[in-house]
């Protein structure tokens, strides 16, 4: 193991690590634009130079292995004119977009001006190098070559981590531009890491672009719930509003997400969000439409009709075991059914599991323990409780079903407004077994309610308050692993 | 190697004045002992860097892998035109040399990787290729010697940065030509990742030589710290430019005056570029007062480079040619690392603004100033070879680029 | 749109290098020998029938200033204009083209055989200026001689 001394510290580095990679390690941030951890080193922004003792010239981090008795200063005079010096050339032709630009808040070169140039330019605006701007690349992004400071981190995710190679430079010197084929649209299922890899504002999201700026965002910790992979996401909002979800890099599950998970907030807002609940096609305040979905089952015990429960995959454990508890202890029926076991695996090697659901790795679990039927298995029933995406897969008849949805939909007489996982806390387990909660970020709209104070209002109304642990014991009884 | 020869260069002319003897007697040393030779002789790379030959050969590990000797001719060094002479008038003394160099580290196969538009010449090159192939001194059991190699030809297409060595691997592999990161240098991970030497065809030209006479002999030729001889290429307002071979150490005096017959009718010397356009410019007094080769050039502040020289004579504006030169580096430039790419294009833009009596007063000091942010901090020595001239020019004729941007020039007439 | 020629030679040029991608620059050569320059359909062509990703190709051609993306003459003049041609009048050499022919860099002569581009070091400073019509050198160029030249294409086959 090398031992190596930098700034006058001494540190222990792994075998063939990087100047760069022990300084970060040992909380000494060198400053760069190419290098990323998750690609390829290029070496080509020279804004990692450091000294290094015995080397005439400065030296990249990001390339340089350590050896052991190496002593690198990263806050000489040298190194501080080389980065003063390496930033005056990178904003020698880029164009002063801050006012319209996304990256405002993220941006690699504001952020590393402010901190090590300030340097007045030298250059007149009308001998700036002119290049296309506002590219349509895509069904995500949009591509500004002018603001593009060639670092080739986008051409390398493309080549390295979707390899689907879409991207390329063309011509060079000066006049190189990130370009793609002409009828071509980047549209791998990655697409949307690279504006977050885009160290500038070259490559932005269609979807944020001019929405808010990055400073006002606020930034919560929950998980995807697109599919069974089960990404770690940061949820960034401000002001009750979602803008954008970006990956939460870790160890475990993933560095990046796929397009289609970042899209997953606009289930929160849009015009076709449910916000009021639909009792026999009348629309509701939350707490008469309880009131009146409580008259129904209460009917339909009295009538001793059947009563069907739907567990779902795309539910939370709480909200799972609340609806089992709500079927068996409450409405005292054993028509209860769950989906059977989902082969689960990543598709396409990188994130995408085969599993579209969230949490199939729980509701298994729950069914073994409770012995709760199969899909499968269900025939005829005369009241139907379930989500609504369930629902619309069985092919149930629509005026038999209590759908608890999001959305709203027209040709359902009973739809339960509840709140998404955006708007409420819920646990899952992913198809590797950890068990992970969504966090808030966000006040669902005013009506809705999430599925388990949805149980619990109904049981109360008839009559039982079940305490808190006895709705959480399912806890003590799943398997599943959690993070060191 | 002898560069009166006539323009004859088919085999049978490389064998009567003692071609590929020099192969036959490598085939009788170890490769070890090759090395050791090219050591002793003091050979340096002749493209511009100056690398010691035998040195740079042993830093080939001396495993069993897949190895590749390169010659570079990619020859695109403005004033620089030494190469292409060789390939006209004694293309075999390359292919002799670079199986020899094969033989001498381990390589089964040779690139000849060839600039794009020097077309003539890379037919020249496969023709000889292929008439050393059919004699049996290319291909498997070279001379019975149990030696196997091969030489492919491989056209550039007009990049000057492929002239570079790791360039030019990633040209010979199908990219664009971009320099890699080094460490790793080609000795270790080159071609295709494989151990690969890449040697100027000057250099592998003079290997044979070498080979034949014995090392200290080629080292008695020129001076102790460049010995053997120098191919010059002379361009510009003499009376006999053109390429000529020297014995390094040779006074730019004599030279100037007996080889080149001093300057055109007309003319006076002003300065001289003595290797290529890389190099710093030197005034005439200081070139009439020095001798050419590596250590005295490198004395005055300049280098031997190429030996790609350019004379230049007082009715030229230095503000001009720097001009000229700065938008060749510029649009040279692969655009790869932020100080050369942008700094290429901000020196071009500023000398054109001083040229056309259109600058400020700090523009004399910025491009200067460019020059110096750009120098060292680059991914390959592009940078500098811009950076060089513009300091050098700079410094030594300021009262013209002065002018300049105080809107008047007696040369160009303003 | 690639010619049938250059289709059936594709696996023998490819053949004589040890990857697939390092034949990318010797096949540009050989399409551009056919018509003087190189057409993105060709590229896309070419990226189809070698399996090889058209931004990787596209990059080559781009990258590297003798490919012409662009229609250019059936004699595509370039003039050197690097150090010792200029000094040996180069600018001279390319303002009387320009005049001849009726054109300026870039653009191609009405009857499509000649345009005309300045380019840098060909390698042959001490025989300035000198110029290179495709792939042949020509040097120590003066007017007499660019005169004799052209008049010798235009009768060509």
């Amino acid at each position: 193991m090398p031992k190596v001394i930098i700034d006058g510290k001494e540190f222990i580095a792994k075998e063939n690590e990087t100047v760069l990679n022990v300084a970060e390690r040992n909380g000494i941030y060198i400053p760069r634009y190419c290098y990323h951890p998750a690609l390829s080193i290029a070496g080509n922004c020279r804004m990692c130079l450091v000294e290094i003792e015995k080397m005439p010239k400065l030296q990249i981090a990001c390339a340089t292995t350590v050896t052991d008795g190496m002593v690198i200063h990263t806050q000489t005079e040298k190194v501080k004119k080389a980065r003063q010096d390496v930033l005056e050339f990178l904003l020698l032709n880029h164009p002063l977009d801050c006012p319209i630009c996304d990256q405002v808040g993220e941006c690699y070169l504001q952020d590393y001006y402010m901190e090590y140039g300030l340097k007045k330019s030298r250059i007149d605006l009308k001998d700036k190098n002119r290049k296309p701007k506002r590219r349509d690349i895509g069904k995500h992004l949009i591509l500004d070559n002018e603001r593009c400071i060639l670092c080739t981190r986008c051409v390398r995710f493309c080549e390295e981590v979707t390899k689907t190679s879409e991207l390329f430079i063309n011509s060079r010197g000066d006049h190189s531009f990130i370009d793609i084929k002409t009828e071509e649209k980047l549209d791998n299922d990655y697409s949307l890491n690279i504006a977050d890899i885009c160290p500038v504002g070259a490559f932005t999201s269609k979807d944020f672009r001019f929405k808010e700026r990055v400073y006002r965002l606020s930034s919560t910790s929950s998980i995807c719930l697109s599919c069974a992979t089960g990404c770690k996401i940061k949820v960034q909002h401000n002001n009750g509003k979602i803008y954008r979800i970006l990956p939460d890099p870790n160890i475990y599950t993933n560095t990046w997400i796929c397009d289609n998970g970042r899209m997953s907030y606009k289930i929160t807002a849009g015009p076709d969000r449910l916000t009021k609940s639909i009792i026999k096609s009348e629309e509701h305040h939350l707490n008469k439409a309880i009131i009146k979905l409580f008259d129904i089952l209460k009917e339909a015990k009295e009538k001793n009709l059947k009563i069907a429960i739907l567990l779902s995959d795309y539910l939370s454990i709480e909200d799972n075991f609340a609806l089992y508890y709500l079927g068996f202890e409450i409405l005292k029926t054993d028509l209860i059914y769950a989906s059977k076991e989902k082969e689960q695996k990543i598709e396409d090697g990188i994130l995408i599991n085969k599993d579209k659901t969230p949490n199939s790795n729980a509701v298994s679990q729950i069914s073994k323990l409770y012995g709760i039927k199969k899909y499968e298995d269900l025939k005829d029933c005369d009241l139907l409780i379930g989500f609504y995406d369930d629902i619309e897969k069985l092919n149930i008849p629509k005026n038999k079903s209590v759908a608890l949805s999001y959305k709203a939909d027209k040709e359902y007489d009973n739809l339960i407004a509840i709140k998404t996982y955006f708007e409420t806390e819920g646990s899952f387990i992913n198809w590797q077994y950890f068990l992970r909660k969504t966090a808030p970020s966000v006040s669902a709209p005013t009506d809705t309610i999430s599925v388990y104070d949805l149980c619990l209002k109904i049981s109360e109304l008839f009559g039982y308050y079940p305490k808190e642990k006895e709705l959480n014991k399912i806890f003590n009884e799943l398997k599943y692993k959690t993070e060191d | 190697m002898n560069i009166l020869l006539n323009d004859n260069f088919d085999l049978k002319t490389y064998i009567t004045n003692g071609g590929y003897n020099a192969l036959k007697k490598s085939f009788t040393l170890k490769p070890e002992e090759i090395i050791e030779e090219v050591k002793k002789s003091g050979l340096r790379g002749r493209g511009g860097a100056g690398f010691p030959t035998g040195l740079k050969w042993s830093f080939i590990p001396k495993t069993k892998t897949q190895k590749y000797i390169v010659c570079n001719s990619d020859e695109s060094e403005p004033g620089t035109f030494k190469d292409r002479e060789i390939i006209h008038k004694n293309p075999h003394s390359i292919i002799e040399g670079m199986i020899i160099a094969g033989y001498a580290i381990g390589a089964s196969k040779g690139y000849f990787y060839i600039r794009g538009e020097f077309a003539r010449e890379a037919r020249i090159m496969e023709k000889s290729i292929y008439e050393a192939k059919e004699a049996g001194y290319l291909g498997k059991n070279i001379l019975k010697s149990g030696f196997d190699f091969d030489i492919v030809v491989v056209r550039g297409a007009g990049a000057y940065i492929c002239g570079e060595e790791t360039a030019l691997l990633e040209s010979i592999e199908g990219k664009q030509g971009k320099p890699r990161i080094k460490p790793p240098f080609p000795a270790v991970k080159g071609l295709y990742g494989c151990p690969t030497v890449i040697n100027n065809v000057e250099t592998l030209a003079s290997v044979p030589y070498i080979v034949i006479y014995g090392g200290e002999n080629y080292s008695k030729i020129g001076v102790e710290k460049s010995s053997g001889t120098k191919l010059f290429s002379v361009s510009g307002p003499v009376k006999k430019p053109g390429v000529y071979e020297i014995p390094l150490g040779l006074s730019f005096k004599t030279f100037f005056y007996d080889w080149l017959g001093g300057m055109k009718e007309g003319e006076e010397l002003k300065a001289v570029i003595p290797g290529g356009s890389s190099v710093p410019v030197i005034t005439a007094e200081e070139a009439m007062n020095t001798k050419l080769d590596y250590e005295s050039l490198q004395k005055i502040g300049t280098m031997l480079g190429s030996g790609g020289m350019i004379i230049i004579p007082k009715s030229q504006c230095m503000v001009e040619l720097l001009y000229v030169l700065a938008r060749f580096y510029h649009h040279e430039s692969c655009g790869q690392c932020t100080p050369c790419r942008e700094g290429s294009g901000w020196i071009e833009k500023t000398l054109n603004k001083i040229l056309n009596y259109k600058a400020k007063k700090q523009d004399l000091d910025l491009i200067v100033d460019i020059s110096n942010n750009m120098m060292g901090r680059t991914i390959c020595p592009l940078a500098d070879a811009l950076a060089m001239p513009v300091i050098s020019f700079v410094q030594k004729f300021r009262e013209e680029f002065e002018s300049h941007i105080e809107g008047n020039c007696k040369i160009c007439g303003k | 749109m690639l010619s049938e020629k250059i289709k059936q030679n594709l696996k023998n040029i490819i053949s004589k290098y040890e990857k697939k991608e390092s034949a990318i620059i010797s096949i540009l050569h050989e399409i551009q020998k056919e018509k003087n320059y190189i057409e993105d359909s060709d590229i896309s062509e070419l990226a189809k029938l070698t399996e090889l990703p058209y931004s990787k190709i596209k990059a080559v051609l781009t990258f590297y200033t003798m490919f012409n993306s662009k229609k250019v003459g059936k004699y595509h003049i370039q003039i050197c204009r690097n150090i010792s041609c200029h000094m040996a009048g180069a600018k001279k050499i390319e303002k009387y083209i320009s005049e001849k022919l009726g054109i300026r860099e870039g653009e191609v002569t009405k009857d499509l055989l000649f345009s005309y581009s300045t380019v840098e070091c060909l390698g042959s400073c001490g025989t300035a200026p000198v110029i290179m019509i495709n792939e042949t050198y020509y040097e120590n160029v003066d007017e007499k001689k660019i005169d004799e030249i052209i008049e010798k294409l235009k009768v060509a086959k």
